[in-house]
């Protein structure tokens, strides 16, 4: 497998401060197209392995590597936190556009005929076109939870970070999210890496799954092995 | 519940046995204790401060009494009428608007919303430098500290500075709102900023957002009620503080104020008060009434901003409620 097109973590140990280490020796390699599952009590550290991912936070030991880099470039990474980061006081359009943004401009000239279509084509994909105009404050949880996911897909990343992202969700909704995501990842041979409390739910959508005990990651086992 | 988790649960002498009752009271009574040893520390400094002298605090109401009777009422309301030299050229029921009341009124409300324009363009930029969560350190401390200059003196210095400096007349006022109102606009804009909820930027910067994205497009529109609303209020201040300004020759009302202190006509200036206090209880509903549009949760039931006028805003909830 050429790391280049993989994530991985060697040696990782990781947490806030050296003296309270949450996860330690975590050994991770993801290849294209491969969605794992995370999970664990809360508490012990499954979030702080997505900053880890995500970029936000140095390793405390051991090397994270994005694609064959330490640090990801700009729009590779999509990262849908737990409480969604999604701008409360504008319109679902301008939350949309920014993963757009950070996916097909640079940083310097932030602006292109491309974001438009992107932003409005995972609008619809999540079916919240008569909300374009909305604020996020006036969404219900679901509604904001697939703005969050929309603005994942807009962005077009090759490593999608997801904490709980399908909490909230009524059932219809939540198998329709579930399925553009799955077939985004699987169409663009990207990277998924999600926390998941419900073991089902994880075990549907993953193809390796592991939970974090004692301090430790453990694989517990591939999807259909 | 179980039979077995209920047995398990401690009875309330084990509970009492766990207690440290003096650590408790401590717990609840730490505030109003500070609180209280603040309030006697305050009166064993001013005392020493005015070196025991309790007797001019219980002299001054009669003084009060006096001068109020004497000097300020009733109050000259000739302040409203035109002046009598430039000639006043509107209709007779306009003529008011020659008046130095409504001269001095407006120039001090023209100087506090550009000084608060100008002043909100200019500290925005300067508070995303000043937050930390935006800026690394050696950018946010010399901005704060650039700031915190502005701020430091009051807007009075800075306009006999100005006056000094371009002369007499509202260019001075304007100048030297528009310097005081970026020192401290930018302190509570990058407040503001601040306070901007760790997931957005989190989600953000995971994305690659570059610094210019991130503030105008994250934080400006995430932060924008607040500092919508710190600007109307800005503006309200800006007109208290013009009246005073004034006073050293930077334009408004203040100027009037200080021409009839120096001729000792006390019933003039206390016109010019009353008219000041009737402005600024407008200005403070207004800007109530806009700042309601940008807050996040409406309230349901909200009285007419108009009942503020006659009856505080409580009376006319309840007032509200028992029709329903």
């Amino acid at each position: 497998m050429d790391e280049d097109d993989a994530v991985g973590g060697y040696d990782l140990s990781i947490g806030y401060e050296r003296d309270a280490v949450l996860l330690e020796d975590i050994n991770m390699s993801l290849k294209p197209g491969e969605i794992v599952a995370v999970n664990g009590a809360s508490g012990i550290g499954k979030t702080t392995l997505l900053r880890t991912f995500a970029g936000l936070l140095n390793p405390l030991e051991g090397k994270v590597s994005i694609f064959g880099k330490t640090k990801a470039d700009r729009g590779e990474v999509g990262y849908i936190p737990q409480r969604l980061g999604l701008i409360r006081h504008a319109s679902v359009h301008h939350n949309v556009m920014m993963g757009a943004k950070a996916g097909h401009t640079s940083a310097w000239f932030p602006f292109s005929k491309v974001c438009k279509h992107h932003t409005l084509e995972a609008i619809d994909s999540v079916g919240l076109m008569h909300k374009l105009r909305t604020p996020i404050r006036k969404l219900s949880g679901g509604q904001q939870r697939r703005v969050a996911v929309a603005r994942t897909l807009a962005q077009k990343p090759r490593l999608i970070l997801a904490d709980e992202f399908l909490s909230e969700l009524d059932e219809e909704t939540l198998s329709m999210v579930m399925q553009k995501v799955l077939d985004y990842v699987k169409e663009n041979n990207a990277i998924m890496i999600l926390v998941e409390h419900d073991f089902e739910r994880a075990m549907q959508m993953a193809d390796r799954l592991f939970t974090a005990v004692d301090g430790k990651l453990v694989e517990i086992g591939a999807n259909g092995a | 519940m179980g039979r077995d988790t209920l047995s398990k649960l401690p009875t309330s002498v084990e509970l009492e046995e766990k207690t440290n009752h003096l650590q408790n009271a401590w717990f609840q009574w730490r505030y109003p204790m500070i609180l209280f040893s603040l309030f006697v520390f305050a009166i064993g400094v001013t005392h020493s401060t005015i070196e025991g002298n309790w007797q001019k605090l219980f002299e001054s109401p009669k003084n009060i009494v006096t001068f109020f009777s004497e000097s300020l009422w009733p109050p000259d309301w000739s302040v409203i009428e035109p002046q009598a030299y430039p000639v006043c050229e509107e209709p007779k029921y306009l003529d008011f608007t020659c008046s130095t009341a409504w001269i001095g009124v407006l120039e001090t409300l023209k100087i506090a919303f550009v000084a608060t324009i100008f002043g909100m363009v200019i500290s925005y930029p300067l508070a995303i430098l000043a937050a930390e969560n935006l800026s690394p350190g050696w950018i946010s401390y010399p901005a704060r500290t650039f700031l915190a200059a502005f701020r430091s003196l009051p807007s009075i210095l800075w306009a006999i500075l100005f006056v000094i400096m371009v002369g007499l007349g509202p260019m001075a006022g304007i100048l030297a709102m528009t310097l005081y109102t970026v020192g401290y606009l930018g302190k509570l804009q990058y407040e503001a900023i601040e306070g901007v909820a760790k997931p957005q930027l989190d989600a953000s910067r995971a994305m690659g957002h570059g610094w210019f994205e991130r503030s105008f497009g994250v934080v400006l529109p995430e932060s924008a009620n607040n500092l919508i609303s710190q600007a109307i209020f800005m503006f309200e201040y800006n007109f208290r503080h013009g009246t005073v300004i004034g006073i050293v020759g930077a334009g408004g009302i203040g100027y009037y104020i200080n021409l009839y202190l120096k001729f000792l006509q006390y019933d003039k200036v206390f016109a010019y008060v009353i008219i000041i206090f009737i402005v600024v209880i407008l200005l403070d509903l207004l800007s109530k009434l806009v700042r309601s549009f940008f807050k996040d949760d409406k309230q349901q039931n909200r009285p007419p901003w108009w009942t503020g006028l006659f009856l505080p805003a409580g009376w006319t909830k309840n007032l509200l409620r028992k029709e329903d």
